[in-house]
């Protein structure tokens, strides 16, 4: 893209080694397209036979959209990258916990439960002049919203969605946690009197305010990814997984892709970080990421019949009553995602490579769904038109104690120099998409100062 | 469906940094020509605030409607509005042109529809020659119509002869230009030596700005200001582009707060009573901002930002 305006990228720079860009998801495009745009040269490597990454979507004959990952994208990340005219602004998103049968909206509905409201406020009074810091992720829930909600709904939540024990997962989790109640009453105050979803915990890159609210691609999730790659075409090696970053004297000299060596002047890596670590040559210094763990993942994407099955978008589910600890019904806030008068449910469940659910056929899962699901929804059975079942191994990074002081060293550098990992999974972090697009631009133009 | 912009992504005119920052984004509130959200980014190196990503020159004719207030403000239209703000602008301009001989030749660069070479011919010298020049057609047909001497289109063009103005101003026009330092460059070609150059913009140091700029600030004018200035990002680019800064201050203006209380309540679907009591043909809430800014002036805040400079 050039702007004959300013004159600004006129010609990319094709002195020295290119850069190499790993992975053509959100994370990577947007390396890539600032790199561009500061008229750096660099090769996009995608191991896929398409770009997107998480962030890809499709559409099925019947009409029901399909988005691998994220749902969450802002007019602000929609208007950075060019899109916003192709979005359309979501006018409600809610979240819902359910508790033994009962539906609690999320945070106002369980803030009124007296013995909730109570422990939280001991829990409060406690903290005050108590300078001692959490020493796990229980821990930091307890102190922070008192043991009645944090045994109750938060810690079981977090263990059915790491697979980890509460108290073997690290502070920073609950940190890592976006919002204050206040501001979060504030948004989604503000929420009710704009009549648009104001975003509200799903970023924390920048700041969340009135004006940022929740939108939506008409044609799906992947139309963010196809806007960062124009231009970029002649840039993208499709196909073509990197094999080997190859490092000589702590510094990345050169990658190996189908088999040939290529000098680069830095690598920015979107692998997730374990895989990082199994890639790079020439050094010891990744070698402790390999420890990292991403927690696998069941989706079970479920087509009924009907409109609005659910309580809520998001329906929370603390506890071991249900195979599953999340339910989502997209149409609540994105009527556009299915055809007229039907919906789909999406079902996380959280398992690990190998278990029972891992390595059931898709039918049975369906089977086990639906059983459960007839105890939320009356007559789901009769609903149900379909299901599939999407099998991911790098759902969300576990933050263990075990590794806690690595993931910290990670989070500031790999600790080589000219190599950036980017991305959610590439950052072993919980961060949404408008996080994975500012930060990988800051990361990359400090990358690019640095050089 | 509405037109679909050929937006443009673009770095600081200033120090041609990328490392910048989200400050603020919001509509067309004004004159909904476009359904897109726009993001004023603030570069972390200069502080400019600039619209990224923008339209491009292509999307000129959609971002700027028929009914453009700076093709047709007149007396008939604003009234009341137009009699003040003639006689304050009159008096501005006549203190830029102390000491100027009287075969000065003044240009006006992005003259609009020629409100300001009206003033000059009508206050000033007889003996002057004033010229103005616009890459809009519409507007330049309307000043013409008015007997005004305006070139039709950019500065950077080149044709205008150099070395040969006594003083040139461009008013309220830098924020839509595209590459400013272009724009100086080209202005500094065609003024004589030790001339004097005039600036007036948006002030991203106002507290009008700092109030509303997470989105509704009307200086953001979306999509149609490119690029917002403050002292230090002005006098940078001033200096950048071969000039002296002489004064760098700020003067009065109502408009932004006034336009920023209109894109809230437009963004708030208030009432259309409410919302008109909130334009450029508003007397009473124009009145008031006036006042608040006067005071905010003294200590320098005021809501329009004024550079004078000298060709080194």
């Amino acid at each position: 893209m050039i702007d004959s305006i300013n004159g600004n990228f006129m010609k990319v720079k094709k002195i020295g080694k290119p850069i190499a860009v790993i992975g053509a998801g959100l994370a990577g495009l947007t390396a890539a397209n600032f790199l561009r745009h500061n008229d750096t040269d660099f090769v996009l490597y995608e191991a896929g036979k398409r770009i997107s990454g998480l962030a890809a979507s499709f559409k099925d004959a019947e009409g029901f959209s399909y988005d691998f990952g994220a749902h969450f994208i802002t007019n602000r990340l929609a208007g950075a990258i060019g899109v916003s005219s192709e979005c359309r602004t979501i006018e409600y998103y809610g979240e819902t916990v359910w508790l033994k049968g009962k539906i609690y909206k999320y945070p106002v509905g369980l803030m009124k439960v007296p013995r909730m409201a109570f422990s939280g406020a001991v829990s409060k009074f406690k903290s005050f002049g108590n300078g001692s810091g959490p020493r796990s992720a229980a821990d930091w829930f307890r102190k922070k919203y008192g043991t009645v909600l944090a045994d109750t709904v938060a810690l079981p939540l977090i263990e059915a969605w790491s697979g980890a024990k509460a108290d073997d997962l690290s502070p920073s989790l609950g940190e890592s946690l976006p919002g204050s109640i206040g501001k979060t009453l504030y948004l989604k105050a503000a929420s009710r009197v704009l009549g648009r979803a104001v975003a509200c915990g799903y970023n924390r890159e920048m700041p969340e305010k009135a004006s940022v609210w929740h939108v939506y691609p008409e044609r799906g999730v992947s139309v963010l990814c196809e806007k960062l790659a124009e231009g970029l075409e002649d840039r993208i090696k499709l196909e073509t997984p990197v094999e080997e970053i190859l490092v000589e004297n702590e510094k990345v000299v050169a990658i190996k892709a189908k088999g040939e060596t290529k000098e680069v002047s830095a690598v920015i890596s979107t692998a997730p970080a374990n895989i990082l670590a199994k890639l790079v040559r020439g050094t010891n210094s990744l070698e402790h990421l390999k420890k990292f763990r991403y927690r696998p993942m069941l989706f079970v994407n479920m087509r009924f019949s009907g409109r609005g099955l659910l309580p809520d978008t998001v329906v929370w589910f603390p506890g071991d009553e249900f195979p599953f600890f999340r339910l989502t019904e997209a149409t609540i806030s994105m009527p556009w995602l299915a055809p007229e008068g039907k919906t789909i449910i999406t079902i996380d469940i959280g398992c690990e490579k190998g278990d029972e659910f891992w390595t059931m056929d898709e039918e049975s899962v369906t089977e086990i769904c639906l059983e459960h699901m007839a105890k939320i929804i009356p007559g789901a059975r009769a609903k149900f038109l379909g299901a599939n079942v999407l099998r991911t191994p790098i759902a969300y990074p576990v933050f263990l104690n075990e590794y806690e002081n690595e993931r910290k060293n990670f989070e500031r550098s790999t600790g080589i120099d000219n190599l950036l990992s980017i991305g959610r999974n590439g950052e072993f972090a919980h961060i949404f998409m408008e996080d994975v697009y500012w930060r990988t631009r800051r990361k990359v133009g400090n990358l690019m100062q640095r050089a | 469906m509405a037109a679909q912009l050929n937006l443009t992504h673009v770095r600081c005119c200033v120090c041609e940094s990328s490392d910048a920052e989200p400050v603020g984004n919001g509509q067309d509130f004004e004159y909904n020509t476009v359904p897109d959200t726009f993001l004023a980014m603030r570069c972390n190196s200069c502080g400019l605030v600039y619209l990224n990503p923008r339209p491009s020159a292509a999307d000129f004719q959609t971002i700027y409607p028929p009914n453009y207030h700076a093709f047709d403000f007149s007396e008939k239209d604003f009234g009341l509005v137009y009699k003040i703000r003639s006689r304050l602008e009159a008096k501005r301009l006549l203190t830029w042109c102390k000491g100027l001989p009287d075969d000065a030749r003044i240009l006006d660069i992005g003259c609009g529809d020629g409100f300001h070479m009206r003033l000059l011919s009508e206050y000033g010298k007889k003996s002057w020659t004033v010229e103005g020049v616009d890459i809009d057609k519409r507007a330049v047909e309307m000043a013409e119509k008015a007997g005004l001497k305006v070139h039709l289109g950019s500065i950077e063009d080149g044709k205008l002869p150099k070395d040969s103005y006594d003083l040139a101003y461009m008013i309220q026009t830098i924020e839509h230009l595209g590459n400013p330092a272009n724009v100086l460059s080209a202005v500094r070609e065609v003024l004589k030596p030790n001339a004097k150059f005039v600036i007036v913009t948006d002030n991203t140091d106002s507290i009008d700005f700092q109030v509303f700029k997470s989105g509704y600030w009307g200086g953001y004018h979306f999509p149609r200001h490119w690029n917002l200035f403050n002292r230090s990002s002005l006098k940078k680019l001033a200096e950048k582009t071969g000039f002296e800064v002489a004064d760098l201050s700020t003067i009065v203006s109502p408009v932004n707060w006034v336009y920023s209380v209109h894109n809230a309540l437009v963004d708030w679907n208030a009432p259309r009573f409410l919302v008109d009591r909130f334009t450029l043909k508003s007397t009473v809430s124009l009145s008031a901002f006036t006042s608040l800014d006067i005071i905010l002036q003294k200590f320098n805040r005021g809501g329009l930002l004024r550079a004078i400079l000298r060709k080194l």
